[in-house]
Order: C-alpha cells, then structure tokens, then sequence
C-alpha cells in the first residue's frame, strides 16, 4: 500500500467571530481577503512547503497539493507553483497535483504545458491529477457550472492528445479552438504522467475514470458511502472487462495519531472541528451551483442524505470514517480494516489539519511515518520498496 | 401524445422540436398570445395563465431544459432560444403573435422581437432581464438559498412565509435545480444578458408596454426604465405593491396591466 502526505495549505487565523454563521457563511468566495495578512501568508506557505519536503524525506510515496480559488480552505490557487516549488527540494516522493482543475482554468494548452514542465523538472515523479473544481470556484472563475463537466471532458481530451501526438495538429471542438497543437516540452513520462481523479459519487465520473483506468480518489465522506463510490468505480470497470489496481484506488482521508487512544481524542478535536466546521462550511447552493451536477447524481446525492459537514460533531466525524484518530496501534489496525472493507491501494492522508501547529503537524507525520507506514511496507515485503523507484 | 397533468383548465401538450420535444399548453380563442415564462414557473398553469386564456389563444411553452421540455443540448445560447422560438411559431402555423415574456422569458421575448420584428404584433414584457447596467446589478439568483431567493421575489412577506411552511420533497429540489441549471446555460456569463441587446432595442416595432414591480429586489427597476426608454414609444407600468414574481405575487394586476394592453 501506498501513502502519500496531502497538505492543503488553510488559512488558520480566522477572526474571533468567525463562529457566527450569518457573517461568515463559508471560509471561501465570500470570506473577504481583507482578513488575510501576507507577513502571516509568506511564513504559512514556507512552513507549509516544509512539512511536504519534511514528509518526502521520511519516506512518504507522495507529497500531494491542489487547487482552490477564492478561499481560505486552501491557498492554492495554483498547484503547479507549489509543485514546482517542490520540484527541486525532495527527491524521492512523488508529486502529485491533485489536481489542476481544468474546466475553470479557461487554457488547457497552458496546464499541458506546466505538467509537461514540471515532469521534467520532478525527473518523472509527477502524478497529475485533474478536478472539475468544486462548485462556489465555477463563481470565482465565471465559468458555468452547466458546461463544467463537458468542458472538462474535452479539456482532458485535449491535454492528453497533446501530449500523446506529434504537433502541430489543429484543435477545434465544442469550447477550445487552436489552429496550433505543439506543445514544448513533451512530457517525460511516456506516454504521459499518471492521471489521478478525485470524485465525490457521481456516476459519470467513475464511468468515465475507470474507461481511461486513472485511478479515482475519494473525498470527504463516511465509509459506507465510500463504499459505494469504490464499488461504482469497480463495477464500471468490470463492465469494460477488467479489475482495477487496488493502486488506482485512493482514500483520502484527514489522520490525527497521538500517544495513546485517549490523548488522540482530546488533542484532535479542535482540528477535526476546525477542518470540517469552519474549513468545510459552506452551503449547498455553492457547493452544488445549478447545473453543476446531474440529474441522477442530485438525485445520489439527495438520497443518501448526507448531513452538512458542520452539523457532524467530532464523535460522527470519528465514527462515521470521516476522520481517522487514534494511538499508533489504533490508527493501524484502522486503516488495515478499511483498507479489507474498501479495497483501496493507496491513501491520501490529510496529516495536516487545519489550525494545527507547526509542531504538532511535524510530530503527526513523523509517528505516522515511523509507527504506521513500516507497518504496512512489511506487510507487502515481496514488493519493490517505492523508495527505490525514485530517481535521483 | 399528451401528457395529463394536475390542472384545472388546461392538459400540457408536446411538440417535436429540435432533437427531442418539448412541453406547452394552449388554451382560449381569439388572437395568439405566446406567453414565455420567467426562471420559475415552468410546467404550471397559473391564475395569469387562466386569465389570459379568457380572452386570447394561449400558448405557454417551457423552454428547453425546463418544467417538462427536454434538454434540446443544441440549444445552447440565447441567439439558439430565439431561432427555437421562430422554429416553433413556424411549426405552429403562427406568422404573428402577441409576445408576453416575464423575467428570463421577457429577455427571450426582447431578443425576438428585435431579430424579427414583424412577427411581434404586440410586446409586453414584465420585469424583463436580458440588460446589463451595472450600477444596478441583477441580484445573483444562482447563489441564493431556496428561502433567500423566496424572500427577494416576493414583496409580501406572508407570501414568502406560507411558501416556505411546507417542506419541498426530493422531486421538488430536483425539479427547481434542474430548471436553474437550464437558466445557468443560457445566464451564467454574461450573467443574465446579452451586452448588445439595449443598442439594439431600437428595431422593435411592435407597440410595447413595460410592466414593473414596485419594489424589485432581483431585477432592479431601471432594468424596466431603459427598457422602455430604448424601445420607440414604449410605455412603463408599475405595479404597486409587488416583487419581481410579478404574476406570482399580484396574478390580477398584471394580468390586467397584460390584457388590457393586448385588448385592442
């Protein structure tokens, strides 16, 4: 099993009155930048940068960033800056742009052209992900949540002609036009980066991953709703007549490890709380803008009858499999049953929480590096450590 | 076919149009009337509706995308819901009709009567979208809650309140997102306008009257001013005492602000 460490980069310091939800509707699009203040911002991005260096030096598979818009959820309005940023300082992990969010993004040339970049630049360590973006960036970006999804699916079509044939070749489709088609660099990575696609249920996205056999990535959801994603990705698959990679199968998931069970639980809290109560606050007439889904993905959706994030206290949270918490021998045996439950191959752990601390974010990805990871790696000791995959 | 819906005084009908069909009703006799319906309200026979039908031969279709019409994916721009339109008059044998457009639908009715003026014998238009001022931005329909959208349609807050007592079910949510999702096709950037239309207001022929909300917290009222300045001798009506949901909210007035217009 692989483990890859996911930081989202958040905006810890929120106003004090941030608890009032009338004000503050959501920590993005509408939550004035006035509150940003860029002496904290350059420290954060700089700390935020060491804790994916400090986790490829402890042998994480991946270090993972992604993108958001307008928000303070997450500061990364573009991912391949951070990427590349990473490019040069780690070596061993992979680098995984989770993803580039191509329907909003208005140029798929020029996400073609800095995946391609940053492959050279990671020496061939970069898995690159594409996103439709989540709704409220489709306001932030004016792009129509109505065309979200076809534009996505031609910008995808287009990205990966581009770096599969020989240009120049002319592109003229429903919404991008370019007489030209020759980017420089080609990728390095033949024929091109593996592709990774979050998706949060909808039936579309797991047909449509598993036909191009990425690998699909959950989202925050409980397991038995997991499930039901997974099992649509393997169900889709073995419709076209094959099983998926347990690799192309990810879990992420936000994992908080402490001395013991109970220490875990009283330190976790304010983090989990802080992650999915003002992090994830947000309605669904931003989350689900109209067009944005399907009629049988709403449909999914209404029917499962999943609470809003901020109305799930710590303990659902928990016991719900939204977050993982627990002493190094819990969080194992956690992940070593979902793992059975689910059948995923790789984990995306959110080990970075948050308005965790420096130090607490540093000793989260150290115990689960020293006191999970090996676990696993000996489970599996027939396969090839991914460590020695990494080029130098 | 015909579909049997819930209504009193009228069945929905279908058309095959385009690549799929679509769903309008069509009561009363007397003179066309194409009524084109707002961002809501599609797949309903309302009281506006009925009152129309008593005097005109009605016919209220749901846009593509909306209330019970299919999708129609190759009608994607307001340029393609005006060729629709001309499409279905063809298809319905109608050289000329009076035009009734409310909110979105009064922007369609705008576009048409500019691209095909004589085809417009009279034009109302009730709360209309379709201009871009912005000094007096249209409220962003897209991002509001169910109650918050409720809350700015409507002046009267009992309205608003006995709406909002009952609790819509599964099909409801899924019939209002499917139908703001259509409204995102046509309105999402430019948002719910098209930069070029008041410029080109000028070739409208048909005589028109502009109906008004007194207190409109979706579409601000000099939408309806410029409206009515930019079309030649166009007239301004104001409703006193309603919102934007204008048959909605006061079906009498307006309906007798329509009819009257239309009557001779």
């Amino acid at each position: 099993m692989k483990f890859n460490f996911f930081h989202l980069m958040p905006y810890p310091y929120l106003p004090e009155d941030f608890d009032d939800v009338e004000k503050y509707p959501s920590m993005s699009l509408t939550f004035s930048n006035s509150h940003f203040d860029p002496a904290k911002g350059v420290d954060l991005y700089h700390r935020y940068l060491d804790e994916l260096e400090y986790a490829d030096e402890l042998g994480y598979d991946g270090i993972v960033v992604n993108e958001h818009h307008q928000s303070g959820y997450g500061m990364m309005p573009s991912p391949n800056v951070m990427a590349a940023a990473l490019a040069r300082r780690t070596s061993r992990s992979k680098i995984m742009v989770l993803g580039n969010a191509i329907p909003i993004r208005g140029n798929p040339l020029r996400v073609a052209e800095e995946i391609a970049m940053l492959d050279h630049l990671t020496r061939g360590r970069l898995v690159s992900g594409f996103v439709r973006g989540i709704g409220w960036e489709h306001y932030a970006h004016s792009v129509s949540p109505a065309d979200s999804r076809s534009r996505f699916n031609e910008a995808h079509d287009l990205i990966k002609k581009a770096w599969t044939t020989e240009g120049p070749f002319q592109w003229i489709g429903e919404h991008y036009e370019y007489r030209y088609v020759n980017v420089w660099p080609r990728p390095l990575q033949s024929p091109h980066p593996p592709i990774a696609v979050p998706g949060a249920g909808s039936p579309e996205t797991m047909r449509w991953v598993a036909e191009n056999r990425y690998m699909y990535v959950s989202v925050y959801a409980p397991t038995k709703v997991v499930k039901t994603w997974f099992d649509g990705y393997r169900k889709a698959a073995a419709d076209l007549g094959y099983e998926p990679d347990p690799e192309n199968i990810a879990l992420a998931t936000p994992v908080f490890i402490g001395e013991s069970e109970r220490s875990a639980m009283r330190e976790a809290r304010q983090h989990v709380e802080w992650l999915f109560h003002k992090g994830l606050r947000q309605g669904a007439e931003i989350v689900f803008p109209p067009g944005y889904m399907s009629a049988p993905a709403m449909r999914g959706l209404l029917k499962a009858g999943m609470k809003p994030y901020p109305e799930l206290s710590f303990s659902e949270l928990v016991e719900q499999g939204y977050v993982i918490v627990g002493g190094p021998e819990s969080v194992r045996n956690r992940i070593g049953e979902l793992r059975d439950e689910l059948g995923f191959g790789q984990m995306m752990t959110m080990l970075a929480m948050g308005d965790m601390s420096a130090e607490m974010t540093r000793r989260n990805t150290e115990i689960f590096a020293t006191e999970v990871l090996p676990h696993f790696r000996t489970e599996q000791a027939g396969e090839t450590p991914p460590v020695a995959l990494a080029q130098t | 076919m015909t579909t049997t819906v819930d209504q009193p005084a009228a069945a929905a009908r279908r058309l095959d149009i385009g690549s799929g069909s679509i769903s309008y009703f069509r009561a009363g006799s007397g003179r066309p009337v194409l009524f084109l319906h707002a961002a809501g309200g599609a797949g309903e026979w309302g009281p506006h509706h009925q009152l129309i039908s008593e005097h005109f031969d009605l016919i209220a279709p749901d846009h593509p995308g909306f209330g019970l019409s299919d999708d129609l994916p190759e009608v994607r721009a307001m340029d393609d819901l005006v060729y629709h339109y001309l499409d279905l008059l063809d298809r319905l044998g109608l050289d000329q009709v009076d035009l009734v457009g409310a909110s979105f639908g009064g922007w369609i009715a705008a576009e048409l009567a500019v691209h095909s003026p004589r085809r417009v014998r009279k034009l109302a238009l009730l709360g209309p979208a379709g201009l871009r001022i912005p000094e007096h931005p249209v409220a962003d329909l897209f991002i509001m809650t169910p109650p918050q959208l409720l809350g700015a349609l409507f002046h009267d807050p009992g309205i608003v309140e006995s709406l909002l007592a009952t609790e819509p079910g599964v099909e409801d949510i899924l019939r209002s997102y499917r139908d703001l999702g259509a409204l995102a096709r046509f309105g999402w950037k430019p948002y719910l306008s098209n930069p070029k239309l008041e410029g080109r207001l000028r070739r409208i022929s048909a005589p028109t009257r502009v109906v008004a909300a007194e207190h409109d917290r979706i579409i601000p009222r000099a939408h309806c001013e410029r409206y009515a300045a930019a079309i030649p001798g166009a007239e301004l009506v104001v409703v006193d005492d309603c919102g934007h949901a204008l048959y909605g909210e006061r079906p009498d007035a307006v309906t007798a602000a329509v009819t009257d217009f239309l009557a001779d």
